[in-house]
C-alpha cells in the first residue's frame, strides 16, 4: 500500500513539474480589447510585428478576430488558428460575408457606399459569366449569349439588369469536350480561383485579389502580405489581365512570350494598341469602382457594365467632359480621396465625372479650362486638354477606343 | 544517524514523505495560483482630469487616456468622447471640429456630424467637479 502511495506521489510530482515546465514555455499574453468588439484577444502575443492592414482598419478598433476569426484567448498557435476564416485570407468569397460583412462595414447599402460584397460577388470578375456564356453559346450548349451560369451560384433578387440569379457552372455535366476543357483549363482568372503558378500570377482570392498588392510588394508565391489598399497598381491587374491569352482552339491558357521589364512593354500584350494615357495611367485611373466591382447586379458580359471611354475625360469635338463642383460634404469623391489621399479635395473643387455621375475624384478642372489627373497608384500628375477646340479629326459619333487609336496609339 | 545507518525502510519512508510534501506544496501553490487568477480588469470609466480651475474659458483640452476633449466655457464643462460613432476609431481634433482618420467622418466643434459615414453626434460624457475641486470625466 505504501509503495503505491510513493509511486502515485512520484507520478503526481512529475505531472505537476511537467505542467509547470509547459506553462513556462507559453508566451506571456499580450491583451488587446478592440473598441468594436470589447472582447479581449491575445493575437498580438505572437503577431505584434504585423503591420496595420490599412488606415481604415486600425487594430485598436478592429482587432484581429473580427475579420480573421480564430480563437481569441488561445496561446497555442494550432488552437488559435484552428477556426481562422479563409485560412490566411478572410476576404475569400467563401467567407467574405462573415469576415467583411455587416451593415456598417462592407455589406451595407448602395446609398451608404458600403455594398462592396454584393457588388464584388456579382461582378463579372467574380462570376466569369460572360466567358462561360460565350463558350456555351459557341459550342451550341445554349441558344444565345445571355448568362445562365457563374463560377458559383449567385443571387440578385433586386436585379436591375434583368438577371436575378446564375447557377453554378459545372463542366462535368457538359458533354462537349471543348466545354469540358474550358472548365478544366480556363477558369483561372476569376476572383474565386487560385492563381496559376508563377510570380507573374501571384495574387490572393476574393477582395484581396485586387486590394492586396502582391505584385507591387514583389512577394513570392505563398508569401503573406498584410495590406489593403484602393491604390491598386496595374501590376496587380496584370496577374489576370495581359499575362497571356486563352487559345480557344486548344482551349488552354497561353502565357505571353515576351519578358517585359518596363511599364511601356509590360502594360499591354505586344499585339495591343494603346495610347499614352492608357499605359502611363493605371487601370483604376480610368476604370471606376463600378466598372471594376460592378454595381451589385448580375450581367452577361463585361461590356454591359463597362462604359468609360476616351471622351469621359477628354470630351468630344462638340462637348466638354462632364464635371461636378463638390458642394455636398457626403459626396463619394471625398470618401474615395480619404482612402487614397493622393489629392486634397475640398468643397468647391470641380472634378470630372463619368456619364453615370461617378466622380473621377483624382481629377480637377483647372482655372484655365484644362484638366489635371493625379495617378491613384503613382501620385504622378498629368495635365490634359479637352478635345473641343483642338485640331482633333475625330468623328464625334465614333468614340470607341479603336477610333482614337487610329491617330494616338503608341509605337513601341 | 549516519547515512550508512539508514535502513532501507527508513530511506523509503523518508522518500515517501519528501514526495508527499513536494506534492502538497505544489498542489497548494497551484490552488493559490488558481484562486488568485484575475480576469481582465474592467475598463476604467472614471477619469480624473485634474484641478477644475486649471481649465481656462474657451479652452479645449485633450484627455487622450479617455479619449475625450474637455471644452470649458463660462457656462461650465462639456466633455466630448473622441470615439467615432461610426465604427469606434479615435477622431482627431481639427480647427473646424473633429475628423475621423479611418472613414472620413467630420464633426463640428459641438460634435454634430457634418460628413458621414457617421450617423450620430459624438457622445457627450458626464463631468463632475468633486468637492476637492477636481474635474472628473465619466465614460458611462
Amino acid at each position: 500500500m505504501r509503495r503505491l502511495i510513493v509511486i502515485a506521489s512520484a507520478l503526481l510530482l512529475l505531472t505537476l513539474l511537467g505542467i509547470a515546465w509547459w506553462e513556462s514555455r507559453l508566451p506571456r499574453p499580450v491583451a488587446l480589447t478592440p473598441t468594436l468588439t470589447g472582447q479581449v484577444e491575445y493575437c498580438l502575443t505572437c503577431h505584434a510585428d504585423i503591420a496595420q492592414i490599412s488606415n481604415s482598419h486600425p487594430v485598436q478598433t478592429f482587432g484581429c478576430v473580427l475579420c480573421h476569426g480564430g480563437e481569441p484567448l488561445a496561446l497555442d498557435a494550432t488552437l488559435a488558428h484552428s477556426t481562422l476564416r479563409g485560412g490566411s485570407n478572410p476576404s475569400d468569397f467563401s467567407v467574405v460575408q462573415e469576415s467583411c460583412g455587416g451593415d456598417k462595414c462592407h455589406s451595407g447599402t448602395p446609398t451608404s457606399y458600403s455594398d462592396h460584397i454584393q457588388r464584388a460577388t456579382t461582378s463579372i470578375q467574380a462570376t466569369y459569366a460572360g466567358a462561360i456564356a460565350s463558350i456555351l453559346y459557341t459550342y451550341g450548349a445554349q441558344p444565345d449569349l445571355s448568362a445562365r451560369y457563374a463560377v458559383s451560384a449567385v443571387q440578385d433578387p433586386l436585379s436591375t439588369s434583368g438577371i436575378t440569379s446564375l447557377e453554378t457552372f459545372d463542366p462535368s455535366l457538359q458533354t462537349n469536350p471543348f466545354i469540358k476543357l474550358f472548365g478544366q483549363d480556363c477558369l483561372n482568372c476569376h476572383l474565386e480561383a487560385q492563381p496559376l503558378d508563377g510570380q507573374a500570377y501571384t495574387r490572393f482570392t476574393g477582395c484581396a485579389a485586387c486590394h492586396t498588392p502582391t505584385q507591387a510588394a514583389g512577394v513570392a508565391s505563398n508569401t503573406q502580405i498584410h495590406k489593403l489598399t484602393t491604390a491598386i497598381p496595374y501590376t496587380q491587374c496584370n496577374t489576370c489581365h495581359n499575362r497571356g491569352n486563352y487559345d480557344l482552339r486548344a482551349m488552354t491558357f497561353v502565357p505571353r512570350q515576351d519578358t517585359p521589364t518596363d511599364r511601356l512593354h509590360n502594360y499591354y500584350q505586344p499585339i495591343a494598341q494603346f495610347t499614352t494615357c492608357e499605359y502611363m495611367l493605371d487601370c483604376i485611373d480610368c476604370h471606376t469602382r463600378t466598372e471594376a466591382m460592378g454595381n451589385g447586379s448580375l450581367y452577361s458580359n463585361k461590356l454591359d457594365i463597362q462604359y468609360i471611354q476616351c471622351k469621359t475625360c477628354h470630351g468630344t469635338l462638340t462637348e466638354l467632359p462632364q464635371t461636378r463642383t463638390l458642394s455636398d460634404p457626403n459626396d463619394l469623391a471625398f470618401r474615395l480621396a480619404l482612402l487614397n489621399p493622393v489629392v486634397d479635395l475640398k468643397l468647391g473643387d470641380t472634378i470630372l465625372v463619368t456619364e453615370k455621375g461617378e466622380p473621377l475624384w483624382n481629377t480637377r478642372v483647372l482655372a484655365d479650362g484644362t484638366y489635371q489627373l493625379v495617378g491613384e497608384a503613382t501620385g504622378q500628375v498629368f495635365n490634359f486638354k479637352p478635345v473641343k477646340g483642338s485640331g482633333c479629326l475625330q468623328d464625334p459619333n465614333e468614340q470607341s477606343s479603336a477610333a482614337c487609336h487610329n491617330c494616338h496609339s503608341v509605337v513601341r | 544517524m549516519s547515512a550508512s545507518d539508514l535502513s532501507r525502510r527508513d530511506f523509503l519512508k523518508l522518500t515517501r514523505n519528501i514526495l508527499l510534501a513536494a506534492c502538497g506544496v505544489l498542489g497548494l501553490g497551484g490552488l493559490v495560483r488558481f484562486l488568485d487568477t484575475r480576469t481582465q480588469p474592467d475598463p476604467q470609466t472614471d477619469f480624473d482630469a485634474g484641478p477644475a480651475d486649471s481649465f481656462a474659458d474657451g479652452s479645449r483640452t485633450l484627455l487622450s487616456q479617455v479619449p475625450a476633449v474637455v471644452i470649458k466655457t463660462a457656462q461650465g464643462f462639456t466633455a466630448l468622447s473622441l470615439v467615432c460613432t461610426h465604427l469606434g476609431c479615435t477622431v482627431q481634433i481639427k480647427p473646424e471640429g473633429f475628423t475621423c482618420p479611418c472613414h472620413g467622418s467630420h464633426f463640428d466643434p459641438q460634435g454634430i456630424v457634418t460628413r458621414g459615414p457617421a450617423g450620430k453626434p459624438l457622445t457627450v460624457l458626464r463631468t463632475e467637479v468633486t468637492p476637492d475641486g477636481r474635474l472628473h470625466v465619466y465614460t458611462v
